[in-house]
């Protein structure tokens, strides 16, 4: 029998749980667009010192799994370096660094996409390398590669489930132990399941709603 | 006779081992019109480029307002770095054949982007100035359109508003009307006929010998690479001097006329 008596006592701890994943969610994505911004162009240099250790990073983040990385910044870090980033840190950080090596790709590939001519033409008007990104470049790549970006980023709010393994209080954690107190793993974990449900998806529809305007405007 | 505004001081262009521009040489004075004519591949286009510096160049210099803009890299006292150019990165404006407007900004953000970010305009001036450049080339209506939305002639006559927002010394015209269809290619010549006549200086690759006649002051023809006549447009097509000249022109008209019988 499912009873969701005994779990709804723990409405505060679901939410706290909530609130983390979310801040774990924001911190990772926002370093994972810097870094993977920032990593898109390296990549893309015709400088080998840039673009072969961005290469490297790239293949590396992307055929580890995520939860290798979290543990071992958690764990590795303090040893290696004597430098401890607590289990947030340590979560927020592996996550970010693995979804900027996705986000360069799908940078890169948005870049590759907007033609030649408009870096000629932001050139000859006198704009810097830094204005023409910005200005120019960034918000045609962005628009291109819009989708990927969204499912990436939907991917990354589910992965930060993973930093359960290393004890951060987030949402799948607070599912775990409510289930050991209550005994109750199929109600707790129902609700942890809806719960990334109702984080998730408005993040899906915000993506879709950009695009659509963003698609409207150019026509 | 004053200064010239453009030297071009035999600059040698390669891709690899190819050479695209053999020594050439030019200048041009404040307020006139050069039409560049020549076959494809005879390097007019890369000479436009050069001089925007949006290629290297392996010899010689350009000048422009007596300030160096361009150097080759191979020339023995060079910067190796290329960027040795004390003239500013915008007194030279350029029209392309594909237009290149920035597709996401609307018509006047098109033209006030770089006056803002460049020349540090606040929007109000910017768009005011920008409003001004729109009446002249009669899209003062467009204002607020996508370049999509837009001819090709009205795209083009944009471009040409973007371009001179930046107020430069010396505007290129990169084929303009090649990309056009043919109705639409009145409208932007009469755009360019009104600057010229305005006293901005140009440098036109064009194959609208109609055009080249009546507003060029010069004509230069080049075939690989090389000027291979420089003349006045009467002259150059009335009485071209050399071989070269009058077959490409010959080849000219006829393709002309056989537009014509079938138009």
């Amino acid at each position: 029998m499912i009873q969701a008596g005994p779990i709804l006592s723990y409405a505060p701890d679901f939410l706290a749980g909530a609130l983390l994943t979310v801040e774990l969610g924001c911190v990772s994505a926002g370093l994972g667009v810097l870094l993977g911004l920032v990593l898109a162009l390296t990549r893309r240099s015709s400088y080998r010192l840039l673009s072969w250790p961005t290469y490297a990073y790239i293949e590396f983040f992307r055929t580890t799994p995520p939860l290798v990385q979290i543990v071992w910044l958690y764990y590795g870090l303090p040893l290696l370096l004597g430098f401890d980033l607590g289990a947030f840190g340590a979560a927020a950080v592996a996550l970010g660094l693995n979804i900027a090596a996705f986000l360069a790709e799908i940078f890169r590939a948005g870049i590759a996409g907007v033609d030649r001519t408009q870096w000629q033409a932001a050139r000859v008007l006198g704009l810097g390398f830094v204005d023409t990104l910005r200005f120019v470049i960034l918000p045609q790549a962005v628009r291109n590669v819009l989708p990927p970006i969204g499912t990436t980023i939907i991917y990354l709010i589910k992965d930060t489930a993973l930093a359960s393994a290393i004890g951060t209080p987030e949402l799948l954690r607070v599912g775990q132990l409510v289930a050991n107190e209550t005994f109750r793993p199929a109600e707790a974990l129902t609700v942890v399941a809806i719960a990334y449900f109702v984080l998730t998806y408005p993040v899906a529809l915000g993506f879709s709603a950009v695009e659509r305007r963003l698609s409207k405007a150019r026509a | 006779m004053s200064e010239p505004l453009i030297v071009v001081d035999g600059i040698v262009k390669r891709y690899g081992a190819e050479t695209v521009l053999d020594r050439v040489s030019l200048s041009v004075s404040p307020g006139q019109v050069m039409v560049v004519i020549g076959p494809s591949g005879s390097g007019k286009s890369t000479l436009l480029r050069c001089l925007a510096r949006l290629e290297p160049i392996q010899r010689g210099r350009i000048l422009i307002g007596g300030a160096l803009s361009a150097e080759g890299t191979e020339e023995p006292d060079a910067d190796r770095s290329g960027k040795a150019t004390s003239g500013s990165s915008h007194d030279v404006g350029m029209v392309f054949q594909s237009y290149n407007l920035f597709p996401h900004l609307s018509v006047l953000d098109n033209v006030t982007l770089a006056p803002r970010r460049v020349l540090g305009m606040d929007r109000a001036e910017a768009e005011a100035m920008a409003i001004d450049l729109l009446k002249r080339v009669g899209l003062e209506d467009k204002r607020d359109v996508f370049p999509t939305r837009l001819s090709g002639g009205q795209q083009q006559r944009a471009a040409i508003a973007r371009a001179l927002a930046m107020k430069p010394r010396v505007m290129l015209f990169d084929e303009v009307t090649s990309a056009l269809d043919p109705e639409l290619v009145g409208e932007v010549l009469k755009t360019m006929r009104a600057l010229a006549e305005q006293g901005m200086t140009m440098l036109v690759v064009t194959h609208e010998m109609g055009f080249a006649r009546d507003v060029a002051d010069e004509v230069i023809f080049m075939d690989k690479g090389v000027i291979v006549e420089h003349s006045s447009p009467d002259r150059i097509f009335d009485q071209p001097a050399e071989a070269r000249t009058r077959a490409f022109l010959e080849r000219l008209l006829e393709r002309e006329g056989g537009k014509r019988r079938h138009a």
